[in-house]
Protein backbone atom coordinates (compact mmCIF):
# COMPACT_ATOMS: atom_id res chain seq x y z
CA UNK A 1 0.00 0.00 0.00
CA UNK A 2 1.32 3.25 -1.30
CA UNK A 3 -0.81 6.39 -0.16
CA UNK A 4 -4.33 6.07 2.28
CA UNK A 5 -6.19 5.62 -0.49
CA UNK A 6 -5.23 2.37 -1.22
CA UNK A 7 -6.14 1.18 2.88
CA UNK A 8 -9.52 1.62 2.32
CA UNK A 9 -9.52 0.28 -1.76
CA UNK A 10 -7.79 -2.92 -0.31
CA UNK A 11 -9.73 -3.53 2.92
CA UNK A 12 -13.06 -3.33 0.50
CA UNK A 13 -11.52 -5.50 -1.74
CA UNK A 14 -10.63 -8.67 0.62
CA UNK A 15 -13.94 -8.29 3.00
CA UNK A 16 -16.71 -5.96 1.01
CA UNK A 17 -19.81 -7.21 3.61
CA UNK A 18 -17.69 -6.20 6.80
CA UNK A 19 -18.80 -3.43 8.49
CA UNK A 20 -16.01 -0.58 8.34
CA UNK A 21 -17.94 2.12 10.89
CA UNK A 22 -19.88 2.14 13.51
CA UNK A 23 -21.59 5.74 14.63
CA UNK A 24 -23.90 6.23 16.76
CA UNK A 25 -25.55 2.79 15.64
CA UNK A 26 -25.39 4.24 12.29
CA UNK A 27 -23.07 1.55 10.45
CA UNK A 28 -21.53 1.48 7.23
CA UNK A 29 -19.81 -2.03 5.17
CA UNK A 30 -16.38 -1.67 3.93
CA UNK A 31 -18.62 -1.93 0.20
CA UNK A 32 -21.20 1.37 1.38
CA UNK A 33 -18.13 2.81 2.49
CA UNK A 34 -16.15 2.44 -0.62
CA UNK A 35 -19.29 3.51 -2.65
CA UNK A 36 -20.12 6.87 -0.47
CA UNK A 37 -16.14 7.49 -0.30
CA UNK A 38 -16.24 7.41 -4.89
CA UNK A 39 -19.06 9.48 -4.73
CA UNK A 40 -18.25 12.06 -2.91
CA UNK A 41 -14.78 12.16 -4.47
CA UNK A 42 -16.35 12.46 -7.81
CA UNK A 43 -17.63 16.08 -6.74
CA UNK A 44 -14.37 17.17 -6.46
CA UNK A 45 -13.01 16.54 -10.09
CA UNK A 46 -14.06 19.98 -10.75
CA UNK A 47 -10.64 21.29 -8.45
CA UNK A 48 -7.36 20.75 -9.77
CA UNK A 49 -5.06 17.80 -8.50
CA UNK A 50 -3.46 18.43 -4.54
CA UNK A 51 -6.21 21.75 -4.40
CA UNK A 52 -7.34 21.76 -0.52
CA UNK A 53 -10.64 20.63 0.83
CA UNK A 54 -11.33 22.26 4.31
CA UNK A 55 -13.07 20.24 6.74
CA UNK A 56 -15.26 20.68 10.01
CA UNK A 57 -16.87 18.29 11.71
CA UNK A 58 -17.58 16.21 14.32
CA UNK A 59 -16.83 12.30 15.02
CA UNK A 60 -19.04 11.17 12.04
CA UNK A 61 -19.19 9.13 9.32
CA UNK A 62 -19.72 12.03 7.40
CA UNK A 63 -16.57 13.09 8.14
CA UNK A 64 -15.18 9.53 7.09
CA UNK A 65 -16.68 9.59 3.77
CA UNK A 66 -15.30 13.85 3.28
CA UNK A 67 -12.02 12.63 4.51
CA UNK A 68 -11.44 9.54 2.55
CA UNK A 69 -13.38 11.23 -0.53
CA UNK A 70 -10.72 14.25 -0.25
CA UNK A 71 -7.79 12.01 -0.25
CA UNK A 72 -9.22 9.55 -3.05
CA UNK A 73 -9.41 12.62 -5.25
CA UNK A 74 -5.84 13.80 -5.53
CA UNK A 75 -7.15 16.41 -3.17
CA UNK A 76 -5.39 17.03 0.26
CA UNK A 77 -7.58 17.41 3.33
CA UNK A 78 -7.21 20.11 5.96
CA UNK A 79 -8.86 19.43 8.93
CA UNK A 80 -10.19 21.44 11.47
CA UNK A 81 -11.60 21.07 15.06
CA UNK A 82 -15.11 21.71 16.07
CA UNK A 83 -14.08 23.74 18.59
CA UNK A 84 -12.19 26.27 16.68
CA UNK A 85 -12.56 29.87 17.37
CA UNK A 86 -13.95 32.04 14.68
CA UNK A 87 -10.64 34.04 14.45
CA UNK A 88 -8.53 31.30 14.84
CA UNK A 89 -10.79 29.61 11.56
CA UNK A 90 -10.38 32.53 9.70
CA UNK A 91 -6.53 32.33 9.87
CA UNK A 92 -6.69 29.14 9.16
CA UNK A 93 -8.66 29.40 6.09
CA UNK A 94 -6.47 32.57 5.09
CA UNK A 95 -3.33 30.21 5.17
CA UNK A 96 -4.69 26.96 3.75
CA UNK A 97 -6.55 28.48 0.63
CA UNK A 98 -8.88 25.70 0.13
CA UNK A 99 -11.05 25.11 -2.76
CA UNK A 100 -13.24 24.57 -1.07
CA UNK A 101 -14.97 24.44 2.41
CA UNK A 102 -17.20 21.83 4.24
CA UNK A 103 -19.03 21.26 6.87
CA UNK A 104 -21.71 19.08 8.70
CA UNK A 105 -25.11 20.81 8.95
CA UNK A 106 -24.88 21.58 12.37
CA UNK A 107 -21.47 23.44 11.81
CA UNK A 108 -22.49 25.13 8.98
CA UNK A 109 -22.83 28.44 10.37
CA UNK A 110 -19.62 28.63 11.24
CA UNK A 111 -17.80 28.45 7.67
CA UNK A 112 -20.82 30.55 6.42
CA UNK A 113 -18.87 34.05 7.69
CA UNK A 114 -15.94 33.24 5.97
CA UNK A 115 -15.97 35.93 3.00
CA UNK A 116 -14.19 34.85 -0.14
CA UNK A 117 -15.44 34.55 -3.71
CA UNK A 118 -12.78 31.93 -4.45
CA UNK A 119 -13.99 29.97 -1.91
CA UNK A 120 -17.15 27.40 -2.04
CA UNK A 121 -18.59 26.72 1.15
CA UNK A 122 -21.21 23.64 1.38
CA UNK A 123 -22.94 21.44 3.84
CA UNK A 124 -22.21 17.76 3.39
CA UNK A 125 -25.38 16.85 2.57
CA UNK A 126 -24.95 19.36 -0.86
CA UNK A 127 -22.29 17.36 -2.15
CA UNK A 128 -23.41 15.39 -5.60
CA UNK A 129 -21.94 12.61 -7.12
CA UNK A 130 -21.06 13.05 -10.13
CA UNK A 131 -19.29 10.57 -12.59
CA UNK A 132 -15.90 9.27 -11.19
CA UNK A 133 -12.56 9.99 -12.55
CA UNK A 134 -9.61 7.80 -10.98
CA UNK A 135 -7.66 10.52 -9.72
CA UNK A 136 -5.14 8.59 -7.20
CA UNK A 137 -3.01 10.15 -5.43
CA UNK A 138 1.43 10.30 -5.06
CA UNK A 139 2.83 8.86 -2.57
CA UNK A 140 4.70 11.83 -1.89
CA UNK A 141 1.34 14.26 -2.44
CA UNK A 142 0.09 15.85 0.71
CA UNK A 143 -2.62 13.80 2.27
CA UNK A 144 -4.02 16.09 5.18
CA UNK A 145 -3.21 19.28 6.40
CA UNK A 146 -3.18 19.97 10.14
CA UNK A 147 -2.57 23.10 12.37
CA UNK A 148 -1.22 22.72 15.25
CA UNK A 149 -2.39 23.41 18.75
CA UNK A 150 -0.33 26.78 19.68
CA UNK A 151 0.30 25.52 23.28
CA UNK A 152 3.08 28.20 23.00
CA UNK A 153 3.21 30.18 20.11
CA UNK A 154 0.92 30.58 16.68
CA UNK A 155 -0.38 27.44 15.34
CA UNK A 156 1.83 26.52 12.72
CA UNK A 157 0.54 24.13 9.36
CA UNK A 158 1.66 21.01 9.24
CA UNK A 159 1.35 18.97 6.14
CA UNK A 160 1.72 15.55 5.99
CA UNK A 161 2.37 13.19 3.15
CA UNK A 162 0.60 9.93 2.08
CA UNK A 163 4.58 8.63 2.28
CA UNK A 164 4.50 9.47 5.81
CA UNK A 165 1.24 8.71 6.27
CA UNK A 166 1.98 4.70 5.24
CA UNK A 167 5.20 4.24 7.23
CA UNK A 168 3.14 5.65 10.24
CA UNK A 169 0.02 3.22 10.01
CA UNK A 170 2.57 0.36 9.20
CA UNK A 171 4.46 1.10 12.10
CA UNK A 172 1.39 0.97 14.24
CA UNK A 173 0.20 -1.78 12.88
CA UNK A 174 3.68 -3.76 13.35
CA UNK A 175 4.32 -2.80 16.80
CA UNK A 176 0.60 -2.95 18.15
CA UNK A 177 -0.35 -5.73 15.88
CA UNK A 178 -3.30 -4.65 15.02
CA UNK A 179 -5.43 -6.93 12.48
CA UNK A 180 -8.82 -7.29 10.67
CA UNK A 181 -10.13 -9.36 13.68
CA UNK A 182 -10.13 -6.15 15.80
CA UNK A 183 -13.04 -3.71 16.92
CA UNK A 184 -11.51 -0.18 17.77
CA UNK A 185 -13.09 1.71 20.22
CA UNK A 186 -12.76 5.27 19.65
CA UNK A 187 -13.66 8.09 21.84
CA UNK A 188 -10.78 10.81 20.37
CA UNK A 189 -11.14 13.37 17.62
CA UNK A 190 -10.22 12.52 14.16
CA UNK A 191 -9.71 15.69 13.11
CA UNK A 192 -6.50 15.24 15.37
CA UNK A 193 -3.01 13.25 14.47
CA UNK A 194 -3.95 10.47 17.38
CA UNK A 195 -7.63 10.00 16.71
CA UNK A 196 -6.78 10.26 12.58
CA UNK A 197 -3.93 7.46 13.22
CA UNK A 198 -5.75 4.96 14.58
CA UNK A 199 -8.67 5.59 11.75
CA UNK A 200 -5.91 5.06 8.97
CA UNK A 201 -5.10 1.73 11.19
CA UNK A 202 -8.15 0.02 11.23
CA UNK A 203 -8.73 0.84 7.34
CA UNK A 204 -4.80 -0.01 6.95
CA UNK A 205 -5.73 -3.86 8.45
CA UNK A 206 -9.96 -3.86 7.57
CA UNK A 207 -11.03 -3.65 10.95
CA UNK A 208 -14.58 -2.32 12.85
CA UNK A 209 -14.43 0.74 13.81
CA UNK A 210 -16.48 2.52 16.94
CA UNK A 211 -16.26 6.13 16.53
CA UNK A 212 -17.86 8.16 19.68
CA UNK A 213 -18.52 12.29 19.60
CA UNK A 214 -17.53 12.84 23.31
CA UNK A 215 -15.80 11.29 25.92
CA UNK A 216 -18.82 10.38 27.93
CA UNK A 217 -17.53 7.32 30.15
CA UNK A 218 -20.72 5.71 30.18
CA UNK A 219 -21.33 5.16 26.53
CA UNK A 220 -17.51 4.32 25.64
CA UNK A 221 -18.07 1.52 28.34
CA UNK A 222 -21.63 0.55 26.43
CA UNK A 223 -19.79 0.03 23.06
CA UNK A 224 -16.58 -2.00 24.76
CA UNK A 225 -19.53 -4.16 26.10
CA UNK A 226 -22.08 -4.15 23.28
CA UNK A 227 -19.52 -4.77 20.09
CA UNK A 228 -17.20 -6.94 22.12
CA UNK A 229 -14.18 -4.50 21.58
CA UNK A 230 -10.88 -5.33 21.58
CA UNK A 231 -9.06 -2.34 21.82
CA UNK A 232 -9.39 1.38 22.68
CA UNK A 233 -7.60 4.17 22.42
CA UNK A 234 -7.93 7.14 24.82
CA UNK A 235 -6.26 10.18 26.36
CA UNK A 236 -4.77 9.63 29.74
CA UNK A 237 -7.73 11.56 31.24
CA UNK A 238 -10.08 9.47 30.01
CA UNK A 239 -8.78 6.34 30.96
CA UNK A 240 -7.94 7.72 34.42
CA UNK A 241 -11.89 8.53 35.04
CA UNK A 242 -12.73 5.46 33.85
CA UNK A 243 -10.64 3.09 36.36
CA UNK A 244 -12.01 6.13 39.23
CA UNK A 245 -14.47 4.20 41.24
CA UNK A 246 -17.30 6.16 40.30
CA UNK A 247 -18.11 3.56 37.20
CA UNK A 248 -19.72 0.17 38.08
CA UNK A 249 -18.28 -2.75 36.43
CA UNK A 250 -16.15 -1.03 34.63
CA UNK A 251 -13.05 -3.71 35.48
CA UNK A 252 -15.34 -6.57 34.35
CA UNK A 253 -16.63 -4.11 31.04
CA UNK A 254 -12.23 -3.38 29.91
CA UNK A 255 -10.97 -6.93 31.26
CA UNK A 256 -11.24 -8.37 27.39
CA UNK A 257 -9.23 -6.17 25.58
CA UNK A 258 -6.76 -6.83 24.00
CA UNK A 259 -5.25 -3.79 24.08
CA UNK A 260 -5.96 0.30 25.39
CA UNK A 261 -3.35 2.62 23.47
CA UNK A 262 -2.84 6.13 24.84
CA UNK A 263 -0.71 9.15 23.93
CA UNK A 264 2.25 11.12 25.68
CA UNK A 265 0.36 13.10 27.97
CA UNK A 266 1.33 12.00 31.22
CA UNK A 267 -0.44 9.07 32.37
CA UNK A 268 -0.39 8.16 36.06
CA UNK A 269 1.91 5.52 36.98
CA UNK A 270 -1.27 4.57 39.32
CA UNK A 271 -3.59 4.14 36.52
CA UNK A 272 -1.41 2.08 33.71
CA UNK A 273 -0.84 -0.39 37.11
CA UNK A 274 -4.57 -0.48 37.48
CA UNK A 275 -5.56 -0.98 33.93
CA UNK A 276 -2.81 -3.60 33.37
CA UNK A 277 -4.19 -5.63 36.85
CA UNK A 278 -7.76 -5.13 34.99
CA UNK A 279 -6.43 -6.46 31.41
CA UNK A 280 -6.57 -10.25 31.74
CA UNK A 281 -4.55 -10.43 28.64
CA UNK A 282 -4.26 -7.21 27.08
CA UNK A 283 -1.79 -4.32 26.94
CA UNK A 284 -1.37 -0.78 27.91
CA UNK A 285 0.59 0.96 25.92
CA UNK A 286 1.48 4.62 25.32
CA UNK A 287 3.86 6.63 22.63
CA UNK A 288 5.54 9.68 21.51
CA UNK A 289 4.66 11.99 18.65
CA UNK A 290 3.69 14.91 17.43
CA UNK A 291 1.17 15.75 14.39
CA UNK A 292 5.14 16.47 12.44
CA UNK A 293 6.25 13.46 13.42
CA UNK A 294 3.31 10.95 14.40
CA UNK A 295 4.37 7.69 16.87
CA UNK A 296 7.84 8.42 17.01
CA UNK A 297 8.55 5.89 20.27
CA UNK A 298 5.90 3.36 21.34
CA UNK A 299 6.08 2.25 25.34
CA UNK A 300 4.38 -1.51 25.52
CA UNK A 301 3.82 -1.53 29.88
CA UNK A 302 4.64 -5.31 30.06
CA UNK A 303 7.04 -5.01 33.53
CA UNK A 304 6.41 -2.41 36.23
CA UNK A 305 9.76 -0.88 35.17
CA UNK A 306 10.28 2.42 32.73
CA UNK A 307 6.34 2.77 33.96
CA UNK A 308 6.90 6.85 33.37
CA UNK A 309 9.06 6.49 29.60
CA UNK A 310 7.08 6.92 26.72
CA UNK A 311 9.22 3.81 25.41
CA UNK A 312 12.02 3.52 22.65
CA UNK A 313 12.38 5.21 19.07
CA UNK A 314 10.58 3.04 16.49
CA UNK A 315 12.37 1.08 13.54
CA UNK A 316 13.89 3.77 10.61
CA UNK A 317 13.14 6.84 13.48
CA UNK A 318 16.14 8.33 15.05
CA UNK A 319 16.08 10.26 18.23
CA UNK A 320 18.67 12.49 19.62
CA UNK A 321 18.94 15.28 22.50
CA UNK A 322 20.58 18.47 21.84
CA UNK A 323 21.65 20.75 25.02
CA UNK A 324 23.74 23.35 25.63
CA UNK A 325 25.62 21.66 27.70
CA UNK A 326 27.99 19.42 26.54
CA UNK A 327 27.45 16.97 29.68
CA UNK A 328 23.96 16.84 30.33
CA UNK A 329 21.70 13.90 30.07
CA UNK A 330 18.69 16.43 29.49
CA UNK A 331 18.08 17.92 26.04
CA UNK A 332 15.85 18.95 23.34
CA UNK A 333 14.55 15.64 21.57
CA UNK A 334 15.46 16.08 17.45
CA UNK A 335 13.62 13.58 15.48
CA UNK A 336 14.43 12.25 11.94
CA UNK A 337 12.80 9.49 9.81
CA UNK A 338 10.34 8.76 7.53
CA UNK A 339 7.23 9.55 9.53
CA UNK A 340 8.74 13.40 9.98
CA UNK A 341 7.25 16.03 7.82
CA UNK A 342 9.84 17.72 5.30
CA UNK A 343 8.64 20.85 5.42
CA UNK A 344 5.57 23.14 7.23
CA UNK A 345 3.08 25.06 5.27
CA UNK A 346 5.15 28.43 5.88
CA UNK A 347 8.32 28.08 4.74
CA UNK A 348 9.40 30.58 7.72
CA UNK A 349 8.42 27.52 10.36
CA UNK A 350 10.71 25.71 8.02
CA UNK A 351 13.91 27.28 8.29
CA UNK A 352 13.23 27.78 12.17
CA UNK A 353 12.40 24.43 13.23
CA UNK A 354 13.63 21.84 10.76
CA UNK A 355 17.64 20.94 9.90
CA UNK A 356 19.11 18.87 7.76
CA UNK A 357 16.02 16.69 8.05
CA UNK A 358 16.01 17.02 12.13
CA UNK A 359 12.64 18.06 13.77
CA UNK A 360 13.57 20.50 16.43
CA UNK A 361 10.30 18.84 18.59
CA UNK A 362 10.64 21.68 21.26
CA UNK A 363 9.91 19.17 23.93
CA UNK A 364 12.93 18.33 26.55
CA UNK A 365 13.65 14.93 27.59
CA UNK A 366 16.06 12.39 28.40
CA UNK A 367 16.95 9.04 27.70
CA UNK A 368 17.95 6.63 29.96
CA UNK A 369 20.87 3.93 29.29
CA UNK A 370 18.77 0.96 27.98
CA UNK A 371 17.39 3.71 25.32
CA UNK A 372 14.02 4.50 27.09
CA UNK A 373 12.97 7.97 26.19
CA UNK A 374 11.27 10.32 29.33
CA UNK A 375 9.66 13.13 28.43
CA UNK A 376 9.83 16.15 31.10
CA UNK A 377 8.10 18.74 29.42
CA UNK A 378 8.61 21.71 26.69
CA UNK A 379 11.70 23.67 26.39
CA UNK A 380 9.87 27.45 26.52
CA UNK A 381 8.19 26.05 30.05
CA UNK A 382 10.69 25.61 32.36
CA UNK A 383 11.12 27.75 35.79
CA UNK A 384 14.31 29.50 36.62
CA UNK A 385 14.25 29.41 40.14
CA UNK A 386 17.62 30.69 41.89
CA UNK A 387 19.62 28.87 38.54
CA UNK A 388 18.16 25.69 39.03
CA UNK A 389 15.77 24.55 36.27
CA UNK A 390 12.50 23.30 37.31
CA UNK A 391 10.25 20.93 34.57
CA UNK A 392 6.57 21.99 35.48
CA UNK A 393 5.44 18.49 34.84
CA UNK A 394 7.55 17.39 37.54
CA UNK A 395 5.29 19.16 39.97
CA UNK A 396 2.24 18.48 38.06
CA UNK A 397 2.98 14.38 38.51
CA UNK A 398 3.07 14.79 41.98
CA UNK A 399 0.54 17.00 42.76
CA UNK A 400 -1.69 15.21 39.93
CA UNK A 401 -2.07 12.22 42.17
CA UNK A 402 -3.66 13.77 45.13
CA UNK A 403 -7.99 12.62 45.27
CA UNK A 404 -9.65 15.79 44.52
CA UNK A 405 -7.37 17.30 41.74
CA UNK A 406 -9.19 17.43 37.90
CA UNK A 407 -6.11 19.17 36.48
CA UNK A 408 -3.07 21.10 37.27
CA UNK A 409 -0.92 23.75 35.89
CA UNK A 410 2.77 24.80 37.14
CA UNK A 411 3.71 28.30 36.12
CA UNK A 412 6.85 30.51 36.87
CA UNK A 413 6.02 33.65 38.89
CA UNK A 414 8.68 36.36 38.96
CA UNK A 415 9.82 36.82 42.78
CA UNK A 416 12.25 39.41 43.97
CA UNK A 417 14.71 36.93 45.64
CA UNK A 418 14.76 33.68 43.59
CA UNK A 419 13.95 35.55 40.30
CA UNK A 420 11.17 33.09 40.09
CA UNK A 421 9.68 30.70 42.20
CA UNK A 422 6.72 28.00 41.30
CA UNK A 423 2.84 29.05 40.86
CA UNK A 424 0.24 26.11 40.53
CA UNK A 425 -3.26 26.92 38.85
CA UNK A 426 -5.41 23.93 40.16
CA UNK A 427 -8.85 22.83 38.55
CA UNK A 428 -10.37 20.82 41.52
CA UNK A 429 -13.04 18.10 41.03
CA UNK A 430 -16.23 18.37 41.45
CA UNK A 431 -16.42 15.22 43.98
CA UNK A 432 -13.83 16.30 46.55
CA UNK A 433 -13.17 19.80 48.09
CA UNK A 434 -9.29 19.49 48.32
CA UNK A 435 -7.80 22.44 49.68
CA UNK A 436 -4.45 24.87 49.33
CA UNK A 437 -3.17 23.36 52.58
CA UNK A 438 -3.48 19.82 51.53
CA UNK A 439 -1.65 20.22 48.65
CA UNK A 440 1.15 22.55 50.30
CA UNK A 441 1.76 19.99 53.12
CA UNK A 442 1.59 16.99 49.90
CA UNK A 443 4.30 19.09 47.89
CA UNK A 444 6.31 19.64 51.21
CA UNK A 445 6.70 15.74 51.58
CA UNK A 446 7.63 14.97 47.70
CA UNK A 447 9.29 17.93 46.69
CA UNK A 448 12.84 19.99 46.86
CA UNK A 449 11.90 22.86 48.87
CA UNK A 450 12.91 25.35 45.98
CA UNK A 451 9.95 23.64 44.16
CA UNK A 452 7.42 23.70 46.36
CA UNK A 453 4.75 26.27 44.95
CA UNK A 454 5.01 29.86 46.51
CA UNK A 455 1.41 30.43 45.23
CA UNK A 456 -1.50 28.39 44.57
CA UNK A 457 -4.73 29.65 42.47
CA UNK A 458 -8.08 27.38 42.13
CA UNK A 459 -9.52 28.14 38.79
CA UNK A 460 -12.64 27.07 37.24
CA UNK A 461 -10.59 25.65 33.59
CA UNK A 462 -7.87 26.65 31.58
CA UNK A 463 -7.47 28.72 28.56
CA UNK A 464 -7.56 26.06 26.41
CA UNK A 465 -6.57 25.66 22.38
CA UNK A 466 -8.74 24.53 19.74
CA UNK A 467 -7.72 20.76 20.23
CA UNK A 468 -8.80 21.15 23.99
CA UNK A 469 -4.76 21.32 25.09
CA UNK A 470 -3.95 23.97 28.13
CA UNK A 471 -2.31 27.26 27.03
CA UNK A 472 0.08 27.41 29.35
CA UNK A 473 1.78 30.72 28.04
CA UNK A 474 -1.63 32.42 29.03
CA UNK A 475 -1.07 31.57 32.59
CA UNK A 476 2.77 33.25 32.64
CA UNK B 1 -7.81 22.64 68.01
CA UNK B 2 -6.43 25.93 68.85
CA UNK B 3 -4.78 28.71 67.21
CA UNK B 4 -1.20 27.69 69.03
CA UNK B 5 -1.70 23.79 67.57
CA UNK B 6 -2.97 25.14 64.10
CA UNK B 7 0.74 26.89 64.11
CA UNK B 8 2.80 24.56 65.29
CA UNK B 9 1.40 22.36 62.82
CA UNK B 10 2.03 24.77 60.43
CA UNK B 11 5.54 24.26 61.83
CA UNK B 12 6.13 20.48 61.56
CA UNK B 13 4.08 20.09 58.03
CA UNK B 14 7.18 22.97 57.07
CA UNK B 15 9.93 20.95 58.71
CA UNK B 16 9.14 17.14 58.27
CA UNK B 17 12.33 16.40 60.04
CA UNK B 18 11.29 18.38 63.08
CA UNK B 19 10.12 16.21 65.89
CA UNK B 20 7.35 17.50 68.23
CA UNK B 21 9.79 16.88 70.78
CA UNK B 22 11.87 19.05 69.27
CA UNK B 23 9.39 22.12 68.61
CA UNK B 24 10.10 25.23 70.63
CA UNK B 25 8.39 28.48 70.43
CA UNK B 26 11.38 30.37 70.81
CA UNK B 27 13.52 28.60 68.73
CA UNK B 28 15.09 30.82 65.65
CA UNK B 29 16.11 30.16 62.65
CA UNK B 30 19.42 29.83 63.17
CA UNK B 31 18.62 26.91 65.31
CA UNK B 32 17.16 25.13 62.58
CA UNK B 33 19.54 23.56 60.05
CA UNK B 34 16.89 22.83 57.44
CA UNK B 35 15.30 26.57 57.81
CA UNK B 36 16.66 28.17 54.86
CA UNK B 37 15.03 31.01 52.47
CA UNK B 38 12.74 28.08 50.93
CA UNK B 39 12.20 26.81 54.04
CA UNK B 40 11.15 29.64 54.99
CA UNK B 41 9.00 30.86 51.73
CA UNK B 42 7.13 27.19 52.22
CA UNK B 43 5.98 28.67 55.68
CA UNK B 44 5.01 31.85 55.02
CA UNK B 45 3.32 29.82 51.84
CA UNK B 46 1.43 27.27 53.92
CA UNK B 47 0.61 29.55 56.70
CA UNK B 48 -1.34 31.83 54.20
CA UNK B 49 -3.32 29.25 52.94
CA UNK B 50 -4.07 27.53 56.04
CA UNK B 51 -4.72 30.58 57.85
CA UNK B 52 -6.34 32.52 54.65
CA UNK B 53 -4.20 35.46 55.30
CA UNK B 54 -1.29 37.45 53.01
CA UNK B 55 1.33 38.61 54.72
CA UNK B 56 3.01 41.84 54.05
CA UNK B 57 6.96 41.66 53.10
CA UNK B 58 7.69 43.16 56.69
CA UNK B 59 5.83 40.96 58.35
CA UNK B 60 7.74 38.05 56.04
CA UNK B 61 11.34 39.22 57.15
CA UNK B 62 10.18 39.52 60.69
CA UNK B 63 9.33 35.83 61.38
CA UNK B 64 12.48 34.03 62.70
CA UNK B 65 10.65 31.60 64.99
CA UNK B 66 7.69 29.51 65.59
CA UNK B 67 6.88 32.33 68.38
CA UNK B 68 6.79 35.61 65.59
CA UNK B 69 4.65 33.15 63.48
CA UNK B 70 2.17 33.03 66.16
CA UNK B 71 2.24 36.65 66.35
CA UNK B 72 2.21 37.91 63.15
CA UNK B 73 -1.06 35.10 62.73
CA UNK B 74 -2.62 36.69 65.50
CA UNK B 75 -2.33 40.57 64.47
CA UNK B 76 -4.23 39.31 61.37
CA UNK B 77 -7.35 37.77 63.41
Amino acid sequence: MNTIADFLNNSYRIHPDKIAIIDNNSKLTYSELHEEVNNFSSFLNKFPKNSVVSLLFANTHEFVISYLGTINSGCIAHLIPIGISQKNLMDQISSAKPKLVLSSENYFSKIAEIESENIEKLRFSEVKKTSYQDRKPQPSDYAYLIYTSGTTSSPKGVPVTHSNCVFTTANIVRTLQYSQDDIDVLPLSLSHSFGLGCLHTSFYVGSTLIIHKTIEITQILDSIKNYNASTLAAIPSTLSKIVSNGFDDSSNTLSNLRLIITNSTFLPPETTKKLKKILKNGKVATYYGLTEASRSTFMIFDGDNNIESVGKSSDGISLKLISNNDESTIGEIWIKGHNVIGNYWSDEHTKENIIDGWLKTGDLGRIDDDGYLYILGRVDDLINISGEKVYPQEIERVVKVLTGIDDVVASPMKHDVFGEVVKLFVKKSAEYDISKTDILTHCIKNLERFKVPAKIEFVEDFPRTDYGKIKRFMLK
Amino acid sequence: MTLDDDVKKVFLETFPALSESDFEWGKTQKDYENWDSFAQLNLITLAEAKFEITFSDDEITSIFSAKNLLECIKSHR
